[in-house]
């Protein structure tokens, strides 16, 4: 299969922590979903419960132009 | 706590509130666009403040270009133009008008020519002729030569000399030289010592695709046949010819005929698709105020270079910027509102596709100043109100620029609503409304006030703290508008349909349209009772800044300054006071939409003067105080209490509460059951100054933490070893950086925030 498009990606490099697994967060698949649309991106997961990480910058940064975007659509 | 619903976005359904006529009817009244008088009385339309412009800058260059527009032969025009646009000069109706053709032939005398073409310029495949001389038959061979059509001019005379000669002889020597210069250089084929006679004229029919001549060859050749002199063409005698007077009447019969060539040489109808050709009327607005340099540079018989740039540079640019020089907003978006309008509208139509316009609409305060300061009334506020609420009923109105301000209403009208009698009574003769902004930026003067009002008045007084529904009017929000209507009309009803006293110009604005509601300011009130105790003014002069919703209500604007006098204020005048008012930014939602904007229409009206500013709206109170300027609100002076520094987002609904709580103890003696927080919560200065600019709230940051404690859900940054925990509320997730001090003790350092939901992906 082709690989597939992502929007976004991160490399936790193993300096985040899921404190309730105790385990490190990896680079997983997710999904930001806004107005009926979905984004496929690559974050910080943990691979135990799923908690997904939006660092600062990135909420600051992309998402938030993606969202002023589609908020104009 | 309550939420709004975030709107779909493949909803398609259009509900127009607005209509194209509508709106068309709004944009007219701009006159913006409209020629100054000077262009509109030139039956050639130069564009006389871009010429005079640049003959000003001392560009003659760029200014011949500009003349060569309208004059084949600049010389000639400039020195026999009996110059209509001079009398029309809006200058002449204080001073002198400006002496344009004098400057035109200045301009043409020392401007450099510019050669367009030459052997490179692509010539059209159809022909034209012209018969005969004379000042029409050469401004029409210039005109058509511009149009780059092959001529053949058929004249009587021996030579070109003699052909420029004819009619001509106020050139003097120097100009006729030049302009023979200039003629040489057209590519124009010349017959000369031609016998012009019909045989001639009908011999050639069949060589050119069109055929003119001057007027006195028609008159002579075909007496019978009758001339339509507003397309300069006989049908009868196919020619394009027809009669002009003087020197600019020429040239602009020429004008008319060069188009009818042009329709002719492509087999159309020479009435098809004209436009408006010759002088105009224009409605467009020029301040005279300012005008200085009145008399005209004297002429002495022609203007050297250096006084034709003086007498240029007294022409005032005639433009109507009325609304531009008064509003931050337009002047940001450098956009006149007729042009502003029509895009607006636009955006409204949009079905797929982006809004670009949403932001400058939403970004209008609603104030209603340039209606006042417009010539023509104009009405911006109504533009975007209605665009607004036209997006709202289309489901394309973003939530996310008005949701903040939104739950704010939402929370002044539920968690921090109050509604009681007086203390004894049931039903009661006044209600007092001071706002929700003056609960949440001043309590204890919303206290003060309260106290005195049942002290001072008999029948008593209720108090309802809420939010009169401005908030959601002016997001466009037309339904929620009329719950909130029916909810205070019932809260109302409920205390005896009481008689309102507004604390707030905007709320009374707002509740006056409430049908069956009897309503007064708070200052009308005072102004009876008489000043409370302790009631003074500031020491120092102060510059008093108009609400916009004061705006129109002259009897409130009188009060105010009224007022101010017995607290023995000294108030200095400010340019753009009363009706004239800038707005603050709050109005219109216009801070949550635009952050930029709104600061600069803060600035707009600080600008005004240096002193301190007295006002009698709580947001105008709070948002010059937070620019740093020294700001006070009338009813503080009234009852000598001081707001102090303004307080932030999350101040601001707990000074709601807390007033609402601690009447209900004192007056009612009632009891608030308390959310006591079972950990505690530390912010640094940095995470409190990030919360306020980023718009999220203590109780946001509580419930992240909250959540934290109950589902230990976190993520621990190893690059500074603090922990960050998220948590969805409403429409958008909240994420917050903390350290652990014990188990029940927390200090925040960072909060962001995104609207986007985010999910793990399978696969
Ligand atoms: S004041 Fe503004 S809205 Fe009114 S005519 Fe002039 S440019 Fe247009
Ligand atoms: S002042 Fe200038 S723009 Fe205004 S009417 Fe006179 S020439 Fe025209
Ligand atoms: S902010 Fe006020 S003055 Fe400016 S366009 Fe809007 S309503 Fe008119
Ligand atoms: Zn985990």
């Amino acid at each position: 299969m082709a690989a597939e498009k992502n929007y976004y990606t991160i490399d936790p490099q193993g300096k985040l922590m899921c404190v309730k697994c105790g385990v490190p967060l990896e680079k997983g698949k997710a999904k930001f979903m806004y107005l009926d649309n979905g984004f496929p991106v690559e974050l910080p997961v943990c691979p135990r419960c799923g908690f997904v990480y939006v660092p600062e910058e990135l909420a600051l940064g992309k998402v938030a132009s993606v969202e002023r975007a589609l908020e104009d659509k | 706590m309550s939420q709004i619903q975030e709107r779909g976005s493949t909803h398609v359904y259009k509900v127009n509130k607005i209509s194209k006529e509508e709106m068309e009817s709004m944009v007219e009244r701009c006159v913006y666009e409209h020629p100054p008088f000077c262009s509109a009385a030139c039956p050639l339309k130069l564009d006389v403040r871009a010429f005079l412009d640049a003959a000003a800058a001392g560009n003659f260059k760029k200014a011949l270009q500009q003349y060569e527009k309208i004059a084949p032969f600049p010389l000639i025009l400039a020195a026999g133009c009996d110059a209509p646009c001079e009398r029309k000069c809006r200058l002449g109706e204080i001073g002198d008008s400006v002496a344009i053709r004098a400057v035109e032939e200045a301009v043409a005398r020392y401007g450099e020519v510019t050669r367009i073409g030459g052997v490179f310029r692509t010539r059209k495949k159809k022909t034209a002729a012209i018969f005969g001389s004379g000042l029409f038959a050469l401004f029409l061979a210039g005109e058509i030569e511009k149009k780059a059509y092959p001529l053949t001019v058929f004249c009587e005379q021996p030579d070109l000399e003699g052909f420029l000669r004819c009619e001509t002889d106020f050139l003097d020597d120097n100009a006729f030289r030049a302009e023979l210069k200039r003629l040489r250089g057209k590519e124009i084929e010349f017959v000369f010592d031609c016998r012009i006679t019909r045989e001639l004229i009908e011999e050639k029919r069949g060589a050119f695709d069109v055929l003119c001549c001057a007027e006195a060859v028609h008159a002579a050749l075909y007496p019978e046949a009758p001339c339509a002199p507003e397309l300069m063409y006989c049908a009868d005698a196919g020619l394009v010819t027809g009669p002009t007077e003087g020197v600019l009447g020429a040239a602009f019969g020429a004008k008319k005929a060069a188009l009818t060539v042009d329709r002719l040489a492509q087999k159309l109808d020479p009435s098809n698709t004209r436009g408006t050709e010759g002088a105009v009327e224009s409605q467009l607005y020029t301040d005279l105020s300012e005008a200085k340099r009145l008399a005209r540079v004297p002429l002495n018989g022609g203007y050297s270079k250096e006084a034709a740039i003086e007498e240029a540079g007294r022409c005032i640019q005639c433009r109507c910027e009325e609304c531009l020089k008064s509003c931050a907003f337009l002047e940001h978006y450098k956009k006149h509102p007729g042009l502003l309008s029509k895009e607006i509208y636009n955006n409204t139509q949009i079905i797929m596709g982006d809004h670009q316009l949403n932001k400058p609409m939403n970004s209008c305060s609603l104030c209603g100043q340039c209606t006042v300061v417009c010539p023509n009334g104009f009405d911006m506020a109504q533009v975007c109100h209605r665009a607004r609420q036209n997006m709202v009923s289309t489901d394309k109105m973003p939530l996310a620029p008005h949701e903040f301000a939104l739950l704010d209403m939402l929370f002044s009208n539920n968690e921090a609503f109050l509604a009681r009698p007086q203390p004894g009574y049931e039903r009661c003769k006044y209600v007092f409304f001071p706002g929700c902004q003056a609960a949440a930026i001043a309590p204890e003067t919303v206290r003060a006030a309260y106290e005195d009002l049942c002290a001072r008045l008999d029948g008593g007084v209720a108090l309802m703290l809420g939010c009169c529904g401005a908030i959601c009017d002016w997001a466009g929000r037309y339904e929620m508008e009329a719950q909130t209507r029916e909810f205070i009309d019932r809260e109302l009803a409920r205390l005896g349909d009481p008689i309102v006293i507004a604390g707030c110009p905007t709320c009374k604005k707002e509740l006056s349209t409430h049908e069956g509601i009897s309503i007064k300011g708070i200052w009308d009130v005072l102004l009876e009772l008489g000043l409370p105790e302790g009631a003074h003014g500031l020491d120092r002069p102060a510059a008093l800044h108009d609400s916009c919703g004061a705006r129109g209500d002259e009897e409130t604007q009188t009060a105010i300054r009224e007022l101010a006098a017995r607290l023995g204020c000294e108030l200095i005048d400010t340019p753009y006071s009363g009706d004239r008012s800038p707005c603050c930014g709050y109005g219109g939602l216009a801070a949550y939409a635009n952050r930029e904007v709104a600061s600069e229409m803060t600035e707009k009206c600080l600008e005004r003067s240096d002193a301190p500013y007295i006002s009698y709206c709580m947001a105008c109170r709070d948002r010059f105080a937070r620019k740093g300027r020294e700001s006070r609100h009338l009813l503080e002076l009234c009852y000598g209490t001081d707001a102090g520094a303004p307080p932030d987002i999350s101040e601001k609904r707990r000074n709601r509460l807390m007033l609402k709580k601690e009447l209900l103890l004192d007056l009612w003696h009632e009891e608030t059951a308390e959310m006591k927080l079972d950990f505690e919560l530390h912010y640094t200065d940095e995470a409190r100054r990030m919360m306020d600019e980023r718009m999220i709230l203590t109780d946001d940051v509580i419930a992240v933490l909250r959540d934290f404690r109950e589902t230990g859900e976190a993520i621990l940054d190893g690059e500074d070893g603090m922990l960050v925990a998220r948590k969805r509320v409403g429409n958008a997730t909240f994420w917050v950086k903390f350290t652990k001090e014990s188990e029940d003790s927390f200090t925040v350092h960072r909060a962001y925030s995104h609207r986007m939901n985010v999910v793990k992906r399978e696969g």
